[in-house]
C-alpha cells in the first residue's frame, strides 16, 4: 500500500500529516493550557499557548465550587456498572448466538440487532416512564439500567467468537468440560482484543451520557459529572478556566483506560467499525 | 491463536463430526438459549416495550398527572402544522447529511494520508484518536470557546483577512460549525475503520498495476476506491445512524439557536416531554425520529445479511 503515493515527496507528506494531526490535537492542547490559565486571560486577542503564570489552583477551586467529587463518583459507579454489564451479557449473548444452533437463533439475532434503531434518544420518553414505574427515578441504577446491554456489543462479540474453531469447543466437551467452563477456559482467553474494545466503548459511551441522566435525575446526589459540568458552565460567576479544569479531569479516566488497554486494542479495533 | 494443551487441531477434526445422543444435544442447545435469553429479555423491557409504549402514547395526550387521554392522530396532525417541528426535522436531515458526507470524506482522507507514511504514523494516529476519547461534554465546551467571536478560530482566520465571524450566533454558520465539531470528533474513529479496510487490500494488486504502468491516481481510482466500497458504504450508514441521535452538541454549543437554526429532533423531544410535560406529543416526535433511524438500520441489516452470505459462500 505504501506504493500509491510514495515518492520523493515523503518528507512533504509527513509534514502534511503532522499538520493534519495538529488540527485534531490543537483543541485538546487548548483545553489543557486554558485549564492552567489565569481567568482574565480568556478571550484576549491572542492565545497564550504556554501560560506565563501557571494556575494549578484552578483544579481544586473548580472541584470545590460544586459537588464535583460526588458527581465524578456517581459517573464512575455508573460507567463501571455499564462496562461490567456489557462485558458479561454481550459475551454470553454473543457466544450463544455464535456457537449454539437452536431454533429461532437467527430471529433472536435480528431482534437484538434491530435495537440499534432504538437508541435512548428515540425511546427517551417511554424509557423514562419504565424507570418511573420501577421507582428508579433519581437513582444511579436508573441511569445505568437501560445502558447495561448494548446490541452493538453483542454483535461485536458474536462476530469475533464466530472465528474461534468449533472443534476446540467440541474437544473440550468430549473431555467432559461443562458449557460455562468451556466459555471461561477456551473462549474468553481468545477474546482479549475484542473484550478490550468492548470495555473501552461501553465505558466511554456511558461516561458520555448526558440526555438520559438529564431526564432521569433531578436531585444533586445522583447527578453525573456531565450534568454538573454543564450546570457549572451556566453559572456566570464560574471562570471558563475552571470549566476546562473539570473537562481535563473528565478526560483522564477514559484516557487511562485507553492506555491500559492499548495493546489489546491495537489488534481489536479493526473489527469494531460499527459505532463511533 | 492459542490451542488446547495436549490436543492438536488435527486430532480434533479427526473426531468430528460427533454424534451426540439427542438429549445431550438438547441440553447444549438449552445452554445456548440460556446465554442469549437475559439479553433478549433486557431488550424487550428497555427497547421494544418502550417503543411500543411510545407508539401508543403518541395517540394520546399525557402529562404524567392524569391518565393518558386518547386523541387519535391529533399529535401528528398538529406536528405537521408546527413550524418548530418542521424546522427541527429539516435541521436533523441537514445535520445527518452534512455530518455523514464530511465524516466519510475526512475519515477516508485521513486513512489514506496515514496509510502511506511509515515514520510518525502511529503517533499521528494515536493523537487524532484522542478526539474520540475526550468526553463529549468537554468537546462541546471547548469548541464553544473556540468559536467565540474572540476565540481561537477567529484568531487564526483574521491574519488571512477574514473578518470576525459570529459562528454560533449567525444562523448561516451555526449549523456548519456544529457539523464541523461532529466531524472533528468522529472522523478519526472512522479513519481507523477505513485503515482496516485498506490493510485488507492485497499489495499484489498495486504491484501488478504498477507493472502495467498505472499511475498513482489511476491505481487509486481503479483499485483502492472500488475495493473500499463496502467499507465506505458501511461507514456512511453508521455515521448517519450516529448523527440521527445527536443531542448534546447542538444542546450545549448553540442551545438550538440562533432562532432554532440548530434545534434537532432529539432536543425537541426532550423539551416537549420534560420541559412542557407533553409526553404524548413527545412520543409522536420520537416515532418520527424512530422512522429515520429505522431506514438506516434496515440498510445496515441488509449489508450485514449480505456479508453473512458472502462469508458462508
Amino acid at each position: 500500500m505504501r506504493q500509491w503515493l510514495a515518492g520523493p515527496s515523503a518528507l512533504l507528506g509527513l509534514l502534511a500529516l503532522a499538520a493534519l494531526t495538529a488540527v485534531f490535537i490543537l483543541p485538546i492542547i487548548w483545553m489543557v493550557t486554558t485549564s492552567f490559565q489565569a481567568g482574565e486571560k480568556m478571550f484576549q486577542l491572542t492565545t497564550e499557548w504556554i501560560p506565563s503564570v501557571w494556575h494549578p489552583e484552578n483544579y481544586p477551586n473548580a472541584m470545590g465550587r460544586a459537588a464535583f467529587p460526588l458527581f465524578f463518583r456517581n459517573s464512575v459507579i455508573v460507567s463501571a456498572a455499564v462496562m461490567v454489564g456489557n462485558l458479561v451479557f454481550c459475551t454470553l449473548a454473543g457466544y450463544g448466538l455464535a456457537k449454539y444452533r437452536f431454533p429461532g437463533a437467527k430471529l433472536l439475532l435480528l431482534l437484538i440487532l434491530s435495537t440499534l434503531m432504538l437508541p435512548l434518544e428515540v425511546t427517551l420518553v417511554p424509557t423514562f416512564l419504565v424507570i418511573h414505574k420501577l421507582g428508579w427515578v433519581n437513582s444511579l441504577q436508573g441511569i445505568a439500567g437501560p445502558l447495561l446491554i448494548d446490541a452493538f456489543g453483542v454483535f461485536l462479540m458474536r462476530q469475533f467468537i464466530l472465528k474461534i474453531p468449533t472443534d476446540y469447543l467440541e474437544a473440550a466437551r468430549i473431555d467432559g468440560a461443562g458449557e460455562l467452563r468451556i466459555l471461561w477456559k477456551i473462549v474468553l482467553p481468545q477474546c482479549r482484543p475484542v473484550l478490550a474494545v468492548l470495555a473501552l466503548l461501553a465505558f466511554r459511551d456511558s461516561w458520555d451520557q448526558f440526555l438520559w441522566p438529564l431526564a432521569v435525575v433531578s436531585h444533586d446526589d445522583y447527578r453525573t459529572y456531565p450534568l454538573g459540568l454543564v450546570r457549572f458552565g451556566e453559572d456566570y460567576g464560574n471562570p471558563p478556566t475552571e470549566q476546562m479544569a473539570i473537562a481535563v479531569l473528565a478526560t483522564i479516566p477514559v484516557f487511562l483506560l485507553f492506555l491500559l488497554l492499548q495493546r489489546a486494542l491495537r489488534s481489536g479495533f479493526g473489527l469494531s467499525g460499527l459505532k463511533g | 491463536m492459542s490451542s488446547i494443551p495436549g490436543a492438536t487441531a488435527r486430532s480434533l477434526s479427526a473426531r468430528a463430526p460427533l454424534r451426540w445422543p439427542l438429549h445431550y444435544r438438547l441440553r447444549i442447545q438449552l445452554w445456548g438459549v440460556g446465554f442469549v435469553l437475559p439479553t433478549v429479555l433486557f431488550f424487550l423491557v428497555f427497547k421494544y416495550g418502550p417503543m411500543l409504549w411510545a407508539m401508543g402514547l403518541s395517540f394520546t395526550s399525557y402529562d404524567m398527572m392524569k391518565t393518558p387521554r386518547f386523541v387519535g392522530v391529533e399529535n401528528y396532525a398538529s406536528l405537521s402544522r408546527d413550524p418548530i417541528f418542521i424546522q427541527a426535522l429539516l435541521n436533523t436531515l441537514v445535520y445527518i447529511a452534512g455530518s455523514t458526507v464530511f465524516i466519510t470524506a475526512v475519515g477516508l482522507g485521513l486513512a489514506l494520508a496515514i496509510n502511506n507514511r511509515g515514520r510518525g504514523r502511529r503517533l499521528c494516529l494515536a493523537g487524532m484518536f484522542l478526539t474520540n476519547i475526550m468526553p463529549i461534554v468537554a468537546v462541546c465546551l471547548v469548541w464553544r470557546f473556540l468559536f467565540h467571536p474572540h476565540g481561537l478560530i477567529n484568531q487564526i482566520l483574521s491574519p488571512l483577512g477574514v473578518g470576525r465571524i459570529d459562528w454560533l450566533t449567525d444562523s448561516a454558520t451555526a449549523m456548519p460549525a456544529i457539523i464541523g465539531v461532529t466531524v472533528w470528533r468522529f472522523a478519526p474513529y472512522f479513519m481507523v475503520v477505513f485503515l482496516a479496510g485498506l490493510l485488507a487490500i492485497p499489495r499484489e494488486y498495486y504491484e501488478a498495476a504498477a507493472i502495467d504502468g498505472a499511475g498513482v491516481l489511476r491505481r487509486f481510482r481503479s483499485i483502492t476506491l472500488p475495493l473500499l466500497m463496502p467499507v465506505t458504504f458501511f461507514v456512511v450508514v453508521v455515521a448517519a445512524l450516529l448523527s440521527a441521535r445527536i443531542f448534546l452538541m447542538p444542546f450545549l454549543i448553540t442551545g438550538g439557536g440562533p432562532g432554532g437554526a440548530t434545534r434537532v429532533l432529539s432536543m425537541l423531544i426532550y423539551e416537549t416531554g420534560f420541559s412542557y410535560m407533553k409526553m404524548g406529543r413527545a412520543a409522536a416526535i420520537s416515532v418520527v425520529l424512530f422512522a429515520i433511524a429505522m431506514v438506516f438500520t434496515i440498510i445496515q441489516m441488509r449489508l450485514f445479511a449480505r456479508n453473512e452470505e458472502d462469508a458462508a459462500a
